[in-house]
């Protein structure tokens, strides 16, 4: 019986049957989508992560090193699993050209290094450990992903020829969050470049156990070794490695959420009509002794099998998009190995899916039970009574054309059913602009602010030279009679030991300078004003167990100083843990300094960038949009196009729920149409009354929409970044986009669909309707 | 006396292919101004689909409808519809009124269409007409809060604020006890005594003995006609009579 009836309902009601199926499709995709993308891209890293064999702990330097002290320390310290210090030659990028194009231009340390022997392999694209021979140069894989060159293009790299053999894989250094890129040569052509590069040391550790790690941090720090450098360690690793993709599934998920919702809507809203239909009926069934749950099951049959359809529709569509979605997780990670478990988890995505349509149906058909058999059978009309829309008199109003005063009198009458379109409409306002603002907030120069890095035009880095201090003054000196520099300002990196609060010994990094010159946004507290005061980033102070207004112990020259909190900020460049303070020390054992700078005329970035790089060849120059670009290029892309796909598929749920629930009104209501229709009032007429109904509805839907998107949104949003080391958020919104023209799309939409949703009104005869 | 409404030969069918049939069949009809008319016929006789054919409600298969002068046959729906608030009012047996509006909002809807700076003056008339037919104190009242009888009257109200040449009832009193009907019918002829010409489609002699011409119908065509004298308020038992007589006589 169930089969007849629901294949009768369909008969009748194609459209809206589809379109029901099509929004449980789309999300059980996007449900289904997520799960294969969150277990392929932790375990593609993982793999990767394995396969290269990924130092627990790295320890990055620049300056000499003492490999005797560090084989005894590694040798006495009962974590360790194996050590290893690893050459990094740092040329200067305009001594790298790849093909016929040079990378003077790039912001990345570009640095050499051979295949190592132990542990932290480079990979070849399949996954193979890369044996590289004399003449042949592996580039990273990031350079094959935006053309910079090509398998088989010459390369000249120090002014000694090579050819490209092939791309790699650096587990640590892939992300274009890192700053550092690794190519691999031979260890001959090695030795033959290696004078014209300056040396950094990879301290590298791998541990027993990995949860030894911050046992182990401690124990290095105390030991008083080598740490001119950033420290890095497994989980941040991993973190960098998740960045772009992990974005782009929390964007995925985020709209996945609300295509479900919208799914609801559809079926709350088809369902509460369908009710209203047949509420003599229902009536006719309950008073002839129909049980509750009999009459239940019939209409949870029907949604039971559109569920059953989309669910599967959805997954097949799923496997068929993973494809286009994971090509850039396989690409930087490679294949990942839990397929299968990736497969069934979408399965199980799209199981709970379909469990939670029968629940919401069953819920909704709760309604039932409100349903007096003797009302329904009388009346066959369930009354609605708004106390709002009693108010509002057609004989009191001056003001509005009549047909627009039907339209949004019918709303303020209705507003149970009108609240479902309304609630489609705020999710599609809030699905199209949070991934807008989100992009726009993330590809603003201001977002680096957030990212612990101040709105300047240009930066030098002076590192890894002799005498940083002084080459630091001689830039400060040009600089100074520059007309076209309007501020600049120098941060100097030393490091100090800490004291932590178990009495051990810890290495902290702190940028001393000026730091109200470009200032960062700060998550709590603010910048440092006194000698006695520091800021700490969001991950030092977490492990520091620090909050605004505590004191921290440093140690200078001996002597233990207490220095107050003022402020934390978020960072995520040199590992992320790092400080800010302005006091003066005059010791020597800076790490390295950059000159932060602002142009009076920002056109001219260029020209000053060669000049200052002409002037001061050991300095490395960069123009911030540029390093912001290569820095967060590919995640911002990523959200872009989620974002253009956010906007393609909210406009799609517009339009769809609007043609379907016009569709649905105008059959609803041929009686009232006709009535009208007997009364003189032309089609026209009743186009612009529905046509009133959907602006009315789309104004508040949009209004609440963006208030949503700019709130709660922007609280979502934040909890993603926060996520990934940037610890305070607000939305940078561009007005044009997020409050014209996004709205007018979709108001435009609206209109469009409701004109063509209510073509059907033409045909709708006074002769055949008039007589209820 | 002017003809208002001229139907020549007017044809409409139902159905396509085998079940197409005629329900209209070539008929042809005049109404002057002023005049009181019903037209009789058993259920599916053509009465109500001939008087859909003569408002201009549905469009004809054959022939031709001249309303006022002009062919409403031909021509377009937004035209039709301004000639149909503009010129007619109608009554209906179910009382057509919108859910969502009180009573005096539903009687000036069709009024204020092109005329919404006058919503004042029109809901004064409006209210004036109530309190004719009984109903002032209902104007803020919903449809469903007022008896059968209240809407019917409602519903005159509303056809009459344009003041209409012709007012079409299809079976007002229909739905109505004998009291209501029969007051129904008072204010219909005091409407026509104004100068409205009024059309009702009936199955009921009593409501057809108030009006001066009753056409009969069977089988999609008129078959015959009875005439009678104005109604003065007086005789109607003998009016009556005449009706079922004439009733008898056809087979109806």
């Amino acid at each position: 019986m169930y089969y007849r009836i629901i294949r009768n309902d369909f008969l009748k009601s194609k459209l809206i049957t589809l379109t029901t199926t099509l929004f449980v499709a789309v999300a059980a995709m996007l449900v289904s989508l997520s799960a294969i993308l969150i277990v392929n891209l932790s375990s593609a890293i993982d793999s990767l992560m394995n396969q290269a064999k990924t130092p627990h702990f790295m320890q990055m330097h620049s300056g000499d090193i003492d490999t005797v002290r560090l084989t005894n320390f590694a040798e006495q310290n009962s974590n360790v699993d194996d050590f290893q210090v690893l050459e990094f030659l740092n040329l200067d990028n305009s001594q790298i050209i790849l093909g016929d194009r040079s990378l003077a231009n790039n912001v990345q340390d570009n640095g050499f290094s051979i295949q190592s022997e132990k542990f932290d392999y480079l990979l070849d694209l399949d996954g193979n450990i890369i044996n590289v021979s004399d003449g042949e140069l592996y580039v990273p894989i990031n350079y094959m992903k935006d053309a910079t060159t090509k398998v088989g293009d010459k390369a000249v790299i120090g002014g000694k020829e090579f050819t490209v053999a092939g791309f790699l894989r650096d587990s640590q250094m892939n992300s274009m969050l890192s700053s550092s890129k690794r190519f691999l040569v031979s260890a001959n052509d090695y030795a033959a470049i290696k004078s014209r590069g300056s040396m950094e040391y990879l301290i590298e550790f791998r541990l027993k156990d990995l949860s030894a790690l911050g046992e182990f941090e401690t124990a290095y720090a105390s030991a008083g070794l080598e740490a001119n450098g950033p420290t890095i360690t497994y989980p941040l690793f991993k973190t960098i490695n998740a960045f772009s993709d992990g974005i782009m599934i929390a964007v995925i998920l985020l709209i996945s959420v609300l295509v479900v919702a919208i799914a609801f809507m559809c079926i709350r809203f088809t369902l509460l009509a369908k009710i209203e239909d047949d509420y003599r009926e229902i009536g006719v069934m309950k008073a002839i002794g129909l049980r509750l749950s009999d009459i239940k099951k019939i209409y949870l049959a029907k949604y039971a099998a559109i569920a059953a359809v989309g669910s599967i529709l959805g997954y097949a569509l799923s496997l068929m998009f993973k494809n286009m979605l994971l090509e850039n997780i396989r690409l930087y990670m490679g294949e990942s190995e839990n397929s299968f478990f990736a497969t069934s988890l979408g399965i199980i995505g799209i199981l709970l899916v379909y469990l939670a349509i029968i629940a919401y149906v069953s819920g909704v058909l709760r309604r039932f039970r409100k349903i007096s058999a003797a009302e329904a059978i009388r009346f066959g009309i369930s009354q609605e009574k708004s106390a709002v829309a009693k108010r509002v008199c057609l004989n009191k109003n001056k003001l509005l054309n009549t047909n627009l005063f039907l339209g949004i009198k019918d709303v303020l009458a209705r507003k149970r059913l009108y609240a479902t379109m309304l609630a489609v409409l705020v999710i599609s306002a809030f699905i199209i602009i949070v991934p807008q603002n989100l992009y726009n907030t993330i590809s603003s120069t201001s977002f680096i602010k957030y990212m612990g890095i101040g709105n300047y035009d240009i930066r030098l880095d002076i590192q890894q030279t002799d005498q940083i201090s002084k080459k630091a003054a001689e830039v400060l000196e040009y600089m100074n009679s520059d007309s076209s520099i309007s501020k600049y300002t120098i941060l100097t990196t030393k490091t100090f030991k800490t004291k932590m609060e178990d009495g051990s010994e810890e290495n902290i990094k702190i940028e001393l300078g000026d730091h109200s010159i470009f200032p960062i946004e700060y998550t709590e507290g603010r910048a440092p004003a006194k000698e006695n005061e520091i800021a700490l980033s969001a991950l030092n102070a977490d492990e520091m167990s620090k909050k605004v207004g505590d004191t921290i112990t440093v140690i200078m020259k001996g002597k233990e100083n207490k220095l107050t909190v003022s402020g934390i900020y978020s960072d995520i460049t040199n590992g992320g843990k790092t400080a800010k303070a302005i006091f003066t020390d005059h010791s020597e054992n800076i790490m390295w300094s950059v000159i932060c700078a602002k142009l009076s005329d920002k056109a001219l970035v260029d020209e000053t960038i060669s000049n200052y790089a002409d002037r001061f060849t050991f300095a490395k120059i960069s123009n911030i949009d540029e390093f912001v670009k290569q820095t967060f290029g590919s995640t911002i892309k990523s959200v872009e196009k989620a974002s253009l796909a956010a906007i393609a598929i909210a406009l799609v749920i517009t339009i769809l729920v609007t043609l379907l629930f016009m569709k649905m009104l105008v059959a609803k209501d041929r009686y009232s149409i006709a009535i009208m229709k007997a009364l003189g009032f032309t089609n026209s007429d009743i186009t612009v009354q529905y046509g009133s109904r959907a602006l009315f509805v789309s104004i508040i839907g949009i209004i609440v929409g963006t208030l949503l998107a700019n709130t709660l949104g922007e609280v979502l949003a934040g909890a993603v970044i926060t996520s990934f080391g940037a610890s305070s958020f607000s939305f940078s919104i561009n007005p044009l986009s997020a409050y014209v023209f996004c709205p007018l799309l979709m108001i435009c939409s609206v209109l469009i669909t409701t004109i063509i949703g209510t073509s059907g009104v033409g045909k709708i005869k006074i002769s055949e309707n008039i007589k209820e | 006396m002017k003809n208002l409404i001229i139907g020549e030969h007017i044809v409409k069918y139902f159905g396509e292919g085998d079940e197409k049939h005629n329900v209209l069949d070539g008929v042809s009809v005049d109404i002057n101004e002023g005049e009181f008319v019903a037209i009789m016929g058993p259920s599916g006789s053509g009465k109500s689909t001939l008087m859909f054919a003569l408002s201009g409600m549905d469009n004809v298969d054959g022939g031709r409808v001249t309303f006022d002068g002009s062919d409403i046959s031909s021509v377009g729906e937004a035209e039709l519809s301004d000639i149909r608030r503009t010129k007619m009012g109608f009554v209906f047996q179910q009382p057509t009124m919108l859910k969502n509006l009180n009573i005096l909002d539903n009687i000036i809807l069709p009024s204020i269409r092109d005329n919404r700076k006058n919503v004042a003056k029109i809901s004064e008339k409006a209210r004036a007409l109530m309190k004719r037919v009984g109903i002032a104190e209902l104007e803020m009242r919903d449809i469903t809060q007022v008896s059968g009888g209240q809407l019917q009257r409602a519903g005159i109200c509303r056809a009459l604020l344009n003041s209409p040449k012709i007012i079409f009832g299809d079976e007002p009193t229909g739905a109505l006890n004998s009291k209501s009907a029969q007051e129904i019918m008072d204010i219909f002829s005091e409407i026509n005594a104004g100068g409205t010409a009024i059309m009702l489609v009936t199955h009921d002699a009593k409501v057809a003995a108030r009006t001066e011409r009753i056409m009969f119908m069977l089988d999609g065509k008129l078959v015959s006609e009875l005439k009678l004298p104005k109604f003065d308020g007086t005789n109607i038992d003998g009016r009556i009579g005449k009706v079922t007589e004439k009733m008898w006589e056809i087979g109806i």
